[in-house]
């Protein structure tokens, strides 16, 4: 049964060996860059994505992936979900110490 | 400090090895996600928003210098050079990776500490008091107590599988500094009528979505009792908690539904049944175990330090430090330092590698090699010389951690919040630092005085908001983040819930209305007046009035 979805949707996981975020691309590989996720438009696409994902699971590569609402925008995917955002941009605390975060000090995205 | 037997060597070692294998075999994809989340959090290891996060106990808060360099080597070898103080008197590790976690496991027996409990349903660390064995106000030590409650809960067969979490923390004074009524059991030594020396017990208080203050089963327990009486408490929880909602199943749920007098009617009844004397060890274990809790040798000295004194009188950056974080310790001529981890605009809590280090060698050179880890995420030296303390904030100031601020507004709990936390709904530490630096000018926070702001990021409050003189709880509303206002709650002896004044503020106003409730506290106080009297003077309208009429 396709998935039901409400917009656009990319898929989401942490890497297993180090828990990092990372993103489903359209060439098949996990990145850390939202950039290059590959977005699915309709509901038979994300439930490709998810059927994907989970081989990849299968194959121990990443944990607990899921699809997240995004909106497409010029300049590329950001996620709809307040949560999913700051997700993606690290700890917005620390960037001396915090190789993900965004550098910024406080209230970045 | 109390050192590993044979048994506690042989089984945390036992336990690293088992884990090293589930690792590798979860790698190896012999165990799915599914079969190795339990196993992992039961050896402390959390997968949060951005990485995994390592729990390490720090049994009732106490750690010797090797202790802690080898938390500052792994800081370094293994994750990105700090760690985090929690308000659970633990060390969290925010970027191990997965293969690296046995390792550290090890590293972690090398020096007889483990990450053993510190997840799952089952009784986590026992907390104390961050001065004991040296505050002036104490009956007794309760840190040999806490140690025969980390060995009896310890993988307890009965135990392992409750509810739902708990928390037991235990306190020697009369000035509660482990927030004893905030815990699903809370203990405090005390003195009988005729001068004998047991526990006060309470239980069912707790923070979270629900927040309540522990009520007083027995007034009086003996100390030998101890044990078969947690039983008993522990026997009621188990079989009556609330299995069937996460939400309710805490032990609180189940005192408030039953109501004070029928759970202790019940915890009486079941003690009843119990063989007490099956449950408590010898009585020459507890002294075996008393006797790495002695006193360290102390020198004899005068109480008064003219060389303290005299630096005071030379060093008026240095007399403030004294005057905020140096308190009264029962040995004429020693003192308690405590070490603030809130350094203005700072991370509450965050402690790079160096400072470990710094305060490991402090606590050998200076403390009788003893350091606190406080739940109010500091660190102690216990046993400082008075005539040693200029030179140790001279080396805390070369490290960064001579902050002179404990107790004061920028003296913050804050949990990790939506900038680590998979739970959270909302960053925390950026909301502490904002008020920091807002409120950090030494003089203003000096004449506000005694002034607990804590924040949490989410209901679960690990923050310990509710617990807040001003408490702050982030949630999420249509994709913001918004602040909900608490006021007058207290952890003390003094214990109160603190109350919602109303609407939430955003991100770029909760500091705002965090700095009209101060000023408008300053500009109605009594002479000598705290926040928390004034407030409890005052009730919440005044304050509601200031932040609504003004935000």
């Amino acid at each position: 049964m396709a998935k039901k979805i409400t917009g656009p949707q990319i898929l989401t996981a942490n890497r297993l060996s180090d828990g990092m975020v990372v993103f489903l691309s359209a060439d098949g590989t996990w990145r850390a860059s939202i950039d290059a996720a590959d977005v699915a438009r309709t509901e038979d696409s994300a439930s490709a994505l998810e059927a994907r994902a989970a081989t990849f699971v299968q194959t121990n590569e990443i944990v607990d992936p899921y699809l997240i609402a995004v909106e497409e925008t010029d300049t590329g995917a950001v996620p709809v979900a307040f949560r999913e955002r700051r997700r993606i941009a690290g700890p917005s605390v620390q960037a001396a110490f915090n190789g993900q975060s965004n550098g910024s000090l406080a209230f970045a995205g | 400090m109390y050192r590993y037997d044979e048994f506690d060597t042989t089984f945390v070692r036992q336990r690293v090895d088992q884990f090293r294998d589930q690792v590798d075999r979860r790698v190896s994809g012999e165990l799915t996600e599914e079969q190795f989340r339990p196993l992992r959090l039961m050896n402390g290891l959390y997968l949060q928003l951005h990485a995994y996060m390592l729990r390490v106990a720090v049994p009732y808060g106490t750690l010797n210098s090797r202790q802690m360099r080898k938390l500052a080597f792994i800081a370094d070898e293994y994750d990105k050079g700090y760690g985090h103080f929690t308000t659970r008197q633990n060390i969290q590790y925010n970027w191990p990776k997965l293969p690296d976690v046995p390792n550290i496991l090890d590293h972690l027996a090398d020096v007889e500490m483990h990450a053993i409990q510190t997840s799952g349903n089952c009784i986590r660390n026992v907390t104390a008091d961050q001065w004991a064995g040296a505050a002036g106000d104490e009956v007794e030590d309760p840190r040999p107590y806490a140690e025969l409650m980390r060995q009896w809960s310890s993988l307890h067969p009965e135990f392992s599988f409750l509810p739902r979490k708990f928390k037991i923390a235990v306190t020697g004074a009369a000035s509660d500094r482990a927030a004893i009524a905030y815990h699903d059991i809370g203990l405090r030594l005390t003195r009988s009528a005729n001068g004998e020396i047991g526990f006060e017990v309470l239980a069912g208080g707790g923070m979270g979505r629900t927040p309540m203050l522990g009520v007083t089963v027995r007034d009086w327990l003996p100390k030998d009792e101890l044990l078969a009486y947690l039983e008993a408490i522990m026997r009621v929880y188990n079989l009556h908690g609330r299995r069937d909602n996460k939400y309710k199943a805490r032990i609180k749920i189940l005192v408030h539904e039953l109501g004070a007098e029928e759970f202790t009617r019940q915890v009486e009844e079941e003690y009843k049944r119990i063989d007490a004397p099956r449950v408590m060890p010898p009585a020459q274990e507890l002294v075996r175990i008393k006797d790495y809790f002695a006193p360290p040798v102390y020198e004899d000295l005068p109480d008064q330090s003219p060389e303290l004194a005299r630096c005071m009188s030379d060093d008026a950056d240095f007399a403030q430090w004294v005057d905020r974080n140096v308190v009264a310790h029962k040995q004429p001529g020693y003192a308690i330092v405590n070490i603030s981890l809130k350094p203005v605009g700072g991370v509450p809590g965050d402690a790079s590698s160096g400072q470990m280090r710094a305060v490991a060698d402090l606590a050998e050179q200076k403390s009788h090699d003893e350091i606190r880890v406080t739940h109010e995420q500091n660190l102690v030296l216990p046993h400082v010389r008075k005539s040693d303390l200029y030179g140790v904030w001279q080396t805390l100031k070369t490290h960064g951690l001579a902050d002179a601020n404990i107790g004061l507004a920028t003296d913050i709990i804050s949990c990790p919040g939506l900038d680590y936390c998979a739970l959270a709904t909302a960053r925390s530490i950026p909301i502490s630092q904002d008020i920091s630096r807002r409120l950090g000018d030494i003089s203003r926070q000096r004449d506000i005085g005694d002034l607990k702001i804590k924040i949490s990021g989410c209901i679960n409050a690990c923050g310990h908001h509710h617990a807040g003189h001003i408490g702050i709880l982030g949630l999420e509303k249509r994709g913001e983040e918004y602040y909900q206002i608490t006021l007058g709650g207290s952890g003390d002896e003094t214990a109160s819930i603190g109350e919602i004044i109303g609407p939430g503020f955003s991100s770029e106003t909760v500091t705002d209305a965090v700095e009209t409730i101060v000023d408008t506290y300053v500009g109605l106080r009594q002479d000598g007046e705290t926040f928390l009297d004034a407030y409890r003077r005052l009730g919440p309208n005044p304050f509601k009035e200031a932040v609504y009429a003004t935000h």
